[in-house]
């Protein structure tokens, strides 16, 4: 006796369904994604603020500096000095004026010598860092030029 | 010659879909381990005068100074506007906040334009703590209306102190 297909009670599956739970599932994750903040480090714990709301207009020349404790995979501090987390390396505050230097030579050439006086330092430093460090890193951005600062700090659910 | 030319209606095209089921699933791929959920976050701006203590003080205007004080690991001992030291708590915050509103007179005071407040921090005060204390001086967010209502807008630090021993 020759078996067809449907003598087996075989039916093919029908692919549409499944490509349009795809194509829903892709729509979510294109809708979802956000290029903007991938220097925005994830190792940092920012401190947590209700006030703190997404600026509605964006400095247009800012330069972004992660301020914080590398930690182990528990979430305790590898080393109790705090870095800055700038270009894959880990400098400490009293190292980073050549790389603020750097920074306004590269903002200098590419946007003209004025630049400097309309760049907003944004500082994105951990909750547990002493004042005075923070401080200290605003002291040496003053001393390289710039002029502006922003503090960042996540939303805080009420 | 003959030009032998299909006469016959054209027929069904068998669109290949393999090929492009298999693309979109890389596509998917790719969006998967490119998103990254994050919470917002968001500024504060600091005024930071590069000369030393402002000359042109306007004498009518009331001078506020948020003094934090901390032990060696950065933890709060005091909280004080002024002179009036307002404790250690979180509720000592959310003092700091009425007295900020008292200064003012109300949000939208054209004096919210030009006062500003000074922030003098220990060295080891943990910068959470500063944080807030800019938070409570630059308004209150009301729960039911979800406005905020805006006080302080120019914010400066004190010069820094040294570190403990």
């Amino acid at each position: 006796m020759k078996l067809r297909k449907s003598d087996m009670g075989f039916t093919e599956p029908d692919m549409t369904p499944m490509v349009d739970i795809v194509f829903q599932l892709m729509m979510f994750f294109m809708i979802a994604i956000n290029f903007e903040n991938t220097k925005a480090d994830e190792r940092l714990k920012l401190p947590k603020d209700a006030l703190a709301k997404p600026p509605t207009v964006r400095p247009e020349h800012e330069l972004l500096l992660n301020y914080g404790y590398r930690r182990d995979a528990n979430g305790s501090r590898v080393k109790s000095v705090p870095e800055i987390f700038y270009n894959e390396r880990y400098l400490e505050v009293f190292e980073i004026s050549p790389a603020l230097e750097q920074e306004r030579r590269v903002m200098e050439r590419v946007h003209g010598k004025e630049v400097i006086k309309d760049v907003t330092v944004l500082i994105r430093a951990d909750a547990e860092i002493p004042t005075g460090l923070v401080q200290e890193l605003i002291r040496r951005s003053q001393d390289v030029g710039f002029s502006k600062f922003s503090l960042r700090a996540t939303s805080e659910e009420l | 010659m003959k030009l032998r030319t299909r006469t016959s209606a054209p027929s069904k095209v068998e669109v290949p879909m393999a090929p492009m089921i298999d693309v979109i699933f890389l596509l998917l791929i790719f969006f998967m381990l490119n998103l990254k959920i994050f919470t917002p976050e968001s500024n504060y701006s600091v005024n930071m005068p590069i000369s030393g203590p402002s000359a042109q003080v306007d004498q009518h205007l009331p001078e506020i100074k948020v003094t934090l004080r901390s032990d060696r690991d950065g933890n709060l001992t005091e909280v004080a506007l002024g002179s009036k030291n307002l404790g250690n708590t979180d509720a000592a915050f959310e003092r700091l906040n009425r007295e900020i509103l008292a200064i003012i007179g109300r949000p939208g005071n054209p004096l919210t334009k030009e006062v500003e407040v000074e922030i003098d921090a220990d060295y080891e005060t943990q910068y959470k703590y500063v944080v807030r204390a800019i938070s409570k001086c630059t308004g209150r967010f009301d729960p039911e209306s979800k406005q905020i209502a805006r006080y302080v807008e120019k914010i400066k630090f004190a010069p820094p102190h040294k570190p403990k021993a």
